[in-house]
């Protein structure tokens, strides 16, 4: 009845082809950004922003991140851990060594080294795919997180064998280190969400997501029709890499600020990637960051309620949880293998026809 | 009606953590769950039980009654920046992290906050140094 195309009309191509086309949409979109960028950062308590906000940010970006990979291209990975320690141990290595680097371009440029690093280990996927793709994509895991450990360069001789992020600024506020305040690393990590997110979204409904798309539904008609999987296939592992690395790199500097690798990117890191893409909605951006809002959000909403409000023991509440998330993993493959995100738009469906059945 | 009082109640119960300042609050990063439960059991057992001994044999310490706060970590370093940040505005006294990545991310929290930090037998071995952070203790000196 309200939410529906009719009655407005487009006059240019451009007006046609906007991400929102329909007024609703737009609004929702816009006032979910005045959420994000004021309401949020003014209410917020520390508790909630370490808690659940800053990690959702970060892990929103390696969600869209894998989303690209596996979502769009196809491409199935189990490596998203290993990639972020390659963009956490570059941003720390581009810190230490150029003291005056700005921090934003420093993690843009961890991204980047993480997209060099996916574009090789993206190359096998040419020759094998799907089950086995996943494991040599396993190997990445495991190598990287065995390279950090055993190179002392990367993580400049420290006896721990930890790296710590030094204390940097950006625009005044101090945003690494022990010193920084949460709220300047709310706005750089919602900035650079959104910012990915918007290019995330374009690149996948252009050309080149198109491209994916095509060989993650028949990589052989995909070739026949003229899409080059070469092509196709290594600028997905790239730009996946790039979100991933970002957000390794946020994880490090911004949030962690201390890590260990095989502790803080272990195989678990790639496991809880990938389930936020699967519960939220596999070749969906929205999807994403829903899968790693409930993720993020579900394990200390569950804690607050069963052992702060009800007194359950919190290990009880701790294996909850790894009981919900198995079945809801099991629940959305069967029932709804694209994940929360379809159900909206199954919703968004309804409304448009909305009150009549057809 | 009802209900919607009710999810008022569990809504601000979820946001609002009401400070303990009667007792003595000391919170128990513990790890129940996860992939080192087996020794983590019994050493969150230990602790409380040991606690729950002062409380019942001699009335606390010093005659204020002990309130240990139990926070799940699954031995996850996020997890424990997680408890820390809900328990340390409960008057938390002192911290045992229980494990040397949640102390790494702890050390600088936790010195900004002025909150001591027992790292025994782990941790960073700088800190058996006093003077390198002044608010973790680590008693032996290497790990």
């Amino acid at each position: 009845m309200f939410y529906r195309e009719a009655g407005e009309f487009k006059t240019s191509y451009r007006a046609d082809q906007q991400t929102f086309p329909i007024r609703l949409d737009k609004i929702g979109f816009i006032l979910s950004l005045f959420a994000a960028f004021v309401i949020i950062p003014i209410t917020m308590s520390e508790y909630w922003a370490q808690a659940v906000f800053l990690p959702f940010l970060i892990f929103g970006i390696a969600a869209i991140g894998l989303n690209i990979l596996t979502g769009y291209c196809g491409q199935v990975s189990l490596g998203s851990g290993g990639f972020m320690a390659v963009g956490a141990y570059s941003c720390y290595k581009l810190m230490t060594s150029f003291p005056d680097m700005n921090m934003l371009v420093c993690i843009l440029l961890s991204g980047g080294v993480t997209a060099f690093v996916g574009l090789i280990f993206g190359l096998p996927s040419l020759r094998i795919k799907g089950f086995y793709l996943a494991v040599a994509t396993l190997a990445a895991q495991f190598f990287l997180v065995w390279m950090f450990n055993k190179v002392g360069w990367f993580y400049n001789y420290s006896a721990s064998g930890q790296i710590t992020a030094p204390e940097r600024t950006l625009f005044g506020y101090v945003i690494t280190g022990a010193k920084a305040e949460t709220v300047p690393v709310y706005f750089v990590c919602l900035g650079l969400l959104v910012f990915l997110a918007l290019i995330a979204r374009n690149l996948t409904r252009g050309a080149m997501g198109r491209k994916w798309m095509a060989i993650r539904d028949m990589d052989i008609a995909a070739e026949i029709i003229g899409v080059n999987p070469l092509r196709a296939k290594l600028t997905a592992f790239a730009i996946s890499s790039f979100y991933v690395g970002v957000s390794g790199a946020l994880l490090f500097a911004l949030y962690l600020g201390a890590v260990e690798v095989g502790e803080a990117f272990s195989i678990q890191k790639s496991f809880i990637i990938l389930f936020m893409i699967i519960i939220g909605g596999l070749g969906s951006i929205f999807g994403s960051l829903v899968g790693a809002a409930f993720m993020i959000g579900m394990p200390v909403i569950l804690k607050n309620l069963l052992v702060s409000n009800l007194g359950w023991p919190g290990d009880i509440a701790a294996h909850l949880e790894f009981m919900i998330v198995g079945l809801m993993i099991i629940i959305f493959l069967i029932l709804e293998p694209h994940g929360l995100a379809m159900l909206w738009s199954i919703i968004k469906e309804k409304l448009r026809i909305w009150p009549f059945a057809h | 009606m009802k209900l919607k009082s009710a999810l008022v109640a569990v809504f601000t119960g979820i946001c609002v953590t009401t400070p303990v300042l009667a007792d003595l609050v000391f919170p128990a990063l513990t790890y129940r769950t996860g992939a080192y439960a087996v020794s983590g059991i019994p050493q969150a057992d230990g602790y409380s039980d040991y606690f729950t001994m002062l409380n019942e044999r001699d009335g606390g310490i010093g005659g204020v009654p002990i309130k240990v706060v139990e926070c799940e970590t699954q031995y996850n370093t996020e997890k424990g920046v997680e408890c820390y940040e809900k328990t340390k505005g409960l008057g938390a006294l002192v911290y045992q992290p229980m494990s040397t990545g949640i102390t790494y991310q702890l050390i600088p929290k936790a010195s900004a906050d002025g909150i001591p930090i027992h790292s025994m037998g782990y941790g960073r071995t700088s800190a058996a140094n006093g003077k390198v952070f002044p608010y973790v203790f680590n008693y032996p000196a290497n790990y």
